[in-house]
C-alpha cells in the first residue's frame, strides 16, 4: 500500500460561490456585482457575505461608485488573490485519482 | 475532500470561465458598420473609376474612415460604461482593432497620398492587414474558422496582384463579401446563439 499526501485546501476559496466569484474574475479584468449575481445564481445577501470576505483576506478589491446615478460595485481578483487561486487548483489535483503526490 | 469533491470545484470553476467567456462574445456590431461603410466606399471608387474621376477616390475613404472612426469612438465608450464584465480577452481585441485600425488608416489613406506607393496597391495591402486582423481574432476567440478567412484574405491579396485597373476593385469586392462580410454574419450569429444560452 502506498501512503499519498493531499495538500491542504484554502479554506477561504474552498466554498462553491467564492470559488465561482474567484473563477469569474480570473479572466475578467472586473467583474460588476450584477453579472457575478447573474453568473454564479447567488441572491444578494448571500453574494455581498461571501465578496465581503474574499476582501477581508485580500483576496479581492471592491470598488464603489455609481453608474447612472445607481450605486455600482466593481470587483477585481489582486494579485494575492491570483496566486491562492493558483495554489488551490495546484491542491485540488492532488486530491483526483492518480495525482496525489508520493511521500 | 474527496475526489468527488476535487471535481465538483474543477467543475465550478470550468462553467464560471465558460460564462464569463460567453458574456463577453463578440457582437460584431461594429465590424457589421464598418462593412457597410467599405462596401460604400468601394462602390463609390469603382464608380468613379468608371468616371475616370480618379483623383477624387481619396475623399471618399477619407469620408467613410471619419464616419467609422466617430462611430466606433462614440460606441465603444458606451459599450464600456454598460459593460457588466470586461475580460482579458476583450482588452487584447480593442488594442487589435485599434491596432489595425491605424494600419487601415496608414495603408490605405496616409501612404499613397505621401506618394509611397500608387493608389493601385492599398486593396493588396488592406488585404494584408485584414488577414492580420481575422487571424489573431481567431487566436483571440478560439475560433479556427476566423483564422480560415485570414488565410483567405492573404490569399486574395496575392490574387489582386495578378488583376490590374478597375476589376480589381471588383475582385476586392468579391473578396471582402466572402472573407469579411460572410464570417461577420457566422460571428454575429455565434453570438446570439452564446447570449441566449445559460
Amino acid at each position: 500500500m502506498t501512503a499519498e499526501t493531499f495538500e491542504p485546501l484554502d479554506p477561504v476559496i474552498h466554498s462553491p460561490l467564492r470559488l465561482a466569484v474567484l473563477s469569474i474574475l480570473l479572466s475578467a479584468k472586473q467583474a460588476d456585482f450584477g453579472f457575478l449575481k447573474k453568473a454564479t445564481e447567488a441572491t444578494d445577501g448571500n453574494l455581498s457575505t461571501h465578496l465581503a470576505k474574499l476582501e477581508e483576506t485580500g483576496y479581492i478589491r471592491m470598488k464603489k461608485s455609481f453608474r447612472d446615478k445607481k450605486p455600482l460595485t466593481t470587483c477585481v481578483l489582486t494579485d494575492k488573490g491570483r496566486a491562492a487561486f493558483g495554489r488551490y487548483v495546484k491542491a485540488l489535483e492532488s486530491y483526483l485519482p492518480g495525482r496525489a503526490k508520493k511521500p | 475532500m474527496n475526489d468527488d469533491q476535487a471535481r465538483e470545484d474543477i467543475r465550478i470553476i470550468k462553467d464560471m470561465l465558460d460564462r464569463t467567456r460567453r458574456a463577453a462574445s463578440e457582437s460584431g456590431t461594429l465590424f457589421i458598420v464598418w462593412g457597410v461603410l467599405i462596401t460604400l466606399a468601394l462602390l463609390g471608387t469603382w464608380v468613379l473609376g468608371l468616371l475616370k474621376a480618379y483623383r477624387w477616390e481619396w475623399a471618399v475613404w477619407v469620408g467613410v474612415t471619419v464616419v467609422g472612426w466617430v462611430f466606433s469612438a462614440v460606441y465603444g465608450y458606451r459599450q464600456d460604461r454598460k459593460a457588466a464584465v470586461t475580460t482579458y480577452t476583450q482588452i487584447a481585441a480593442r488594442h487589435l482593432y485599434i491596432a489595425c485600425g491605424a494600419g487601415f488608416l496608414l495603408v490605405g489613406i496616409a501612404l499613397p497620398r505621401l506618394g509611397a506607393y500608387s493608389y493601385e496597391a492599398i486593396s493588396i495591402l488592406v488585404s494584408v492587414v485584414s488577414g492580420i486582423l481575422f487571424f489573431v481574432m481567431g487566436g483571440l476567440y478560439e475560433w479556427s474558422l476566423l483564422r480560415v478567412f485570414g488565410l483567405v484574405w492573404w490569399a486574395g491579396a496575392l490574387g489582386l496582384v495578378l488583376v490590374k485597373g478597375n476589376d480589381r476593385i471588383l475582385l476586392y469586392a468579391v473578396l471582402f463579401i466572402v472573407a469579411y462580410l460572410l464570417p461577420i454574419c457566422i460571428l454575429r450569429a455565434k453570438h446570439k446563439r452564446e447570449q441566449t444560452r445559460k
